[in-house]
């Protein structure tokens, strides 16, 4: 048994869990942000990104010494290969919420419509609730669980087409055009983190069958 | 700058050895059947049924007491030379029983050449050693062109081709070790079996070694076992994994064979947990 290998299996994969923890937070916070209109809470999470980013960096620092001392094969392969993967991901959320984040700010001196925040709102707690199962799901290796952030994912996409309908319906002159098209960049961002827990969904599949397989085709 | 141009099916086959329906496309070298082997009336093998293809490198790996090296011995007739040995089972080889007994064994190692894990040259010259097969079976055409042919295809020829009257224990471990591969390529054989070819060896002297497995087996089919799983994963198309059965009374133990599958697919996604214990090292 190879038990300092062991261990630095199980330091990378805490490593990985603890940053999508922190990733989270920043879903959660803009969610709040757009809510409140809260600036001051846009510019803690772009702050709170360069967190994000150094940690992934570590991981990823981490998996390099890992593979290099250590050949991993088999099912130890498909872990780091798996986190090395889903750590992008991550750290991928991490920017889109920095981007909303300044977005909203960018905003803040605008007439908002009420209904599209209300959107957006709900967009961002759907992708809190995405990411949090695609986090359970590869901790508990449990692909069937993953395989159901397809269906969420349903969900975020449609709302993010009935953000655009919206936006487009509101828009009535110059400063409400700047405004609109601004929400609409903020829904694709949340649009994206959906399809970012998607991916870790398809890593857990992989991790445990040994395929990789999309989940759905992102063509259509 | 010109692009360079790389055919990618070329470069897979070098790198992550031939799938399995490529190996198996190929023809039967040997077909084994329920082997069994067992020294003294103990039983070291069990039961192995497994095939080996033409112009592939099958790898042999497991724990110490599993059984392949008992199994690679089986391939050239080796275990004839320990008396109490007794092999059960059949061993096809192009089709025509090994142990039948109207078969010479002598030809047997001449068309199955076997290399061992420690160097063993004759204490002649490097030219002598070479020669020596052909010599013994007198084999027709020039002994020189013989001995130049089988020195270059064991990548060894512009190292030594100046001093092929020197004597052959003067050569590092690395060039004894290829010289041995010479000194089997020398007589024509069909199949080199090795065991454990370098594990006494540095890691440049095994690059070389691994390195001309590769090249070999254009020409040859190669069996080795090797207690390197990476060096299993690196030069094999099929990879066959032994373990060992304790008797519940801890009395007898038995090596069989657990899995036996593309290199790729053993070193990926294993279908038994043994083999995904053993590769990962969390066993053996």
């Amino acid at each position: 048994m190879r038990v300092e290998f062991q261990g630095e299996l199980d330091a990378l994969e805490a490593g990985f869990q603890e940053t999508g923890e922190i990733v989270l937070r920043s879903i959660r916070a803009v969610a709040d942000a757009l809510r409140t209109q809260d600036v001051e809470l846009c510019d803690e999470v772009i702050a709170f990104d360069d967190e994000i980013d150094d940690r992934y960096h570590g991981l990823e620092k981490q998996i390099e010494l890992v593979l290099a001392r250590q050949t991993p094969v088999a099912g130890d392969l498909r872990l780091v290969l798996a986190l090395l993967h889903s750590g992008l991901h991550v750290e991928r959320m991490g920017d889109q919420c920095v981007t909303i984040a300044k977005l909203t700010k960018l905003s803040a001196h605008l007439d908002t419509k009420q209904t599209v925040i209300e959107s957006l709102v709900d967009m961002g707690e759907r992708c809190e609730e995405m990411v949090r199962v695609s986090l359970d799901a590869f901790a508990a290796r449990d692909v069937e669980t993953a395989r159901g952030l397809h269906g969420l994912d349903d969900l975020v996409d449609r709302a993010n087409r009935q953000v655009f309908g919206e936006v487009l319906g509101y828009v009535h002159n110059p400063e409400a055009l700047e405004w609109g098209m601004r929400q609409i960049t903020v829904a694709r961002c949340f649009e994206r983190i959906g399809d970012n827990a998607v991916d870790i969904g398809e890593q857990t599949a992989f991790l445990v069958t040994g395929e990789f397989a999309e989940f759905t085709d992102a063509s259509h | 700058m010109e692009a360079r141009r790389i055919d990618s099916g070329k470069i897979a086959e070098v790198s992550h050895g031939l799938e399995r329906t490529e190996v198996e496309r190929r023809e039967k070298v040997f077909s084994v059947t329920d082997l069994s082997v067992a020294y003294s009336g103990n039983v070291a093998l069990e039961g192995v049924n497994l095939d080996v293809h033409k112009q592939t490198v099958t790898a042999f790996i497991g724990p110490s007491g599993c059984g392949k090296s008992t199994f690679i011995r089986c391939f050239n007739r080796m275990n004839d030379l320990v008396p109490s040995a007794r092999v059960s089972g059949t061993v096809l080889y192009h089709g025509e029983d090994l142990y039948a007994r109207d078969v010479d064994s002598v030809e047997i190692r001449r068309r199955i050449g076997m290399v061992f894990q420690k160097p063993n040259p004759f204490p002649k010259s490097i030219y002598d050693n070479i020669a020596f097969g052909p010599r013994v079976l007198s084999m027709e055409g020039s002994l020189d062109e013989r001995v130049e042919q089988a020195l270059r295809r064991a990548a060894l020829w512009d190292e030594v081709k100046d001093r092929l009257k020197d004597g052959a224990l003067g050569l590092s471990g690395g060039q004894q070790q290829r010289l041995c591969i010479a000194r089997a390529l020398a007589v024509e054989p069909d199949v080199i079996l090795m065991d454990e070819p370098a594990s006494a060896l540095d890691p440049i002297s095994t690059t070389r070694i691994e390195d001309l497995m590769h090249e070999l087996k254009r020409d040859y089919t190669i069996i080795i076992v090797t207690h390197n799983m990476q060096q299993a994963a690196r030069v094999a198309d099929m990879t066959a994994f032994f373990s060992v059965i304790v008797d519940e009374d801890g009395g007898g133990r038995r090596g069989v064979l657990v899995e036996y599958d593309s290199t790729t697919k053993i070193f990926t996604t294993p279908s038994d947990k043994r083999t995904e214990d053993y590769v990962t090292g969390r066993f053996g």
